[in-house]
């Protein structure tokens, strides 16, 4: 296995839960989402991965949200995963004080998959027009729009 | 008074003048088209812009003033028509001007700028007022080293009169032929280029940056009399350095100096990019204000 | 009336109004002035402002932040003013038309004078529409 992913496997014990190798260049590591800070942090800060983009997904289980970051000397693409069960009022802490330029991607996730980012400074709306109904979140599968 | 009002409207006036603006004009966007290993636009296409920009309707700014709005371009117009005027009759006839008229034009020459900013202040927009805060900054560089590079011909000449400056170097050889000349003449199309509002000086009208800077409110015919200005003064830029430093030969080849400045501020215009407006400022007050002293000193010694 | 028409055809100022397109057919509108194609030739420019506009050029799928804007660049063009829907987002908005942020094809919101479908469309399908539009505008106009 990657060296990396085993100092973050050997850090977090009780946090990573499933470390999936897609080939040796794109990793998969599921976390619990109320560790993401740490492990985020960690990935971010110490392992010097450079933070590049999160995506949300609304599957039947959970609401994932992936945060994708890079090892560029090495090429590794590793994406941490943490999934959401609860999907009436989905929430997770918010990676603002871990990595600045999260803030909009959070946003974002935030106004079309209806998850709550505990602690972030701007939760405004991003690409949805601000008198956009409450409660309406076009990303998720049960939506009512087309 | 008839001549004198034949003379400002018709030729070598504002007639005149706008028809050889709008062939300088032509001339600039055909050379930068080859230079860009484009083809260009057509002779006519100057004059077909202008003519389009009468049948546009005229749109008032509501938070602004409008009868300054209105009487900007007009007064720019006006000011740089005396300019081309007053030019051309020194070379057609030396002898016929004033003592002092090198000052008259020194100081028209700073009206067509204060115009841009009495416009771009009536217009209301916070891009406007980044422009005319621009455009007082560059007319501040410009006009020292301009102030300094135009001691030359006056000391060597010595004369302030456009006209005796003209029969002196008919005399006694172009000015460009000395130290103190070619240097002053240097400096001058530097600061002829930021006169003209062509890069790299052009920040006061930097059409992506700030959506046209002084003449972002501006529509239709108003718009018209601000791009006739500035096509004449594509004229008045070159050939008042052509008369300053270089004025010996009948008319063709003066007509052909004159090209040949209006080609060098082109090809400026196209290898540079645009500098910001505290770079222009630094190069005004320094390079080039000190490159006017050197030639006025080395003219005051005679070189 | 003819008279403007010509006037007008002959030196175009083109503003580029873009809605939050995917950007390739601001690509080929770009492309459209470079040395191969040269649409300065026939007198058409890039401005600045929209006052100094005569096309309003507009790309990409009009969503619902921007439609007020566009109505209002719309409204500040002087006219007369030629619209031109860039790309089949602009025209229809082909696979956007049933998502939750689109407002309608352009001319739901602006009259329009030229589609130019494509995705992107090529360089010269825009100069071909182009030389249509005025083809047409003169022919309406009675020149």
């Amino acid at each position: 296995m990657n060296p990396m992913i085993e100092q973050i496997q050997s850090k977090f014990p009780q946090a990573v839960t499933k470390i999936y190798e897609h080939n040796a260049r794109r990793i998969y590591v599921d976390v619990k989402p109320e560790h993401i800070a740490a492990v985020a942090g960690f990935i971010y800060n110490d392992l010097s991965f450079r933070y590049v983009i999160a995506s949300g997904i609304d599957t039947p289980e959970a609401i994932e949200i992936l945060y994708h970051f890079s090892h560029d000397s090495t090429g590794l693409m590793l994406s941490v995963r943490a999934a959401i069960a609860d999907k009436e009022k989905p929430a997770i802490g918010s990676l603002t004080s871990v990595i600045k330029g999260i803030s909009w991607i959070e946003r974002e996730i935030h106004e079309l998959l209806g998850v709550d980012f505990t602690g972030h400074p701007n939760l405004k709306h991003l690409l949805l027009t601000d008198d956009w109904p409450q409660g309406d979140y076009p990303l998720r599968h049960d939506n009512k729009r087309k | 008074m008839t001549e004198i009002l034949v003379s400002y409207f018709i030729f070598p006036g504002f007639l005149f003048a706008a028809a050889a603006g709008m062939i300088a004009s032509w001339i600039d966007r055909k050379v930068t088209a080859r230079v860009q290993w484009r083809q260009g636009p057509p002779l006519m296409q100057p004059f077909y812009e202008i003519r389009k920009l009468f049948i546009k309707e005229t749109i008032l700014p509501a938070d602004g003033s409008p009868w300054l709005f209105v009487l900007a371009p007009f007064f720019y117009l006006a000011s740089i028509v005396l300019v081309a005027d007053i030019l051309f009759l020194a070379l057609m006839n030396p002898s016929l001007g004033f003592v002092g008229d090198l000052i008259v034009v020194f100081y028209l020459l700073a009206l067509p700028a204060v115009a841009s900013i009495m416009g771009a202040a009536a217009s209301g927009s916070p891009f406007a007022s980044i422009g005319a805060s621009r455009e007082i900054k560059l007319l501040l560089g410009y006009e020292v080293p301009l102030f300094a590079a135009l001691l030359v011909p006056v000391i060597k000449s010595g004369s302030i009169s456009l006209g005796d400056i003209i029969i002196y170097q008919q005399s006694y050889g172009a000015l460009a032929g000395s130290f103190s000349g070619i240097i002053a003449l240097i400096v001058g199309i530097m600061v002829v280029q930021a006169k003209m509002g062509l890069v790299p000086f052009d920040a006061a009208e930097a059409e992506t940056e700030i959506a046209g800077g002084c003449q972002v409110e501006y529509s239709g015919p108003l718009l018209a009399l601000w791009k006739l200005g500035k096509m004449i003064m594509l004229v008045v830029g070159p050939l008042f350095l052509v008369i300053m430093f270089w004025a010996t030969g009948g008319w063709l080849i003066l007509t052909l100096k004159y090209v040949a400045l209006l080609t060098v501020a082109i090809l400026i215009r196209n290898t540079n990019p645009r500098l910001r407006i505290d770079q222009a400022m630094r190069f005004f007050w320094g390079p080039m204000f000190i490159a006017a002293l050197v030639a006025v000193i080395a003219a005051w010694m005679g070189y | 009336m003819s008279y403007a028409i010509n006037a007008l055809t002959k030196s175009l100022n083109v503003f580029h109004a873009a809605c939050s397109p995917c950007n390739n057919c601001d690509i080929e509108i770009l492309d459209a002035i470079t040395p191969r194609h040269d649409v300065e030739r026939f007198g058409i420019q890039l401005v600045g402002s929209i006052r100094h506009a005569d096309v309003l050029l507009v790309t990409g799928a009009v969503n619902k932040k921007v439609v007020h804007r566009i109505k209002k660049l719309y409204e500040q063009a002087p006219k007369p003013v030629l619209v031109i829907a860039v790309g089949g987002c602009a025209c229809s908005e082909i696979m956007f038309r049933d998502s939750y942020n689109t407002c309608g094809p352009l001319d739901k919101i602006i009259p329009v004078d030229l589609y130019i479908p494509g995705c992107p469309p090529k360089p010269e399908a825009m100069i071909a529409g182009v030389v249509k539009l005025i083809q047409a505008a003169t022919k309406k106009a009675g020149g």
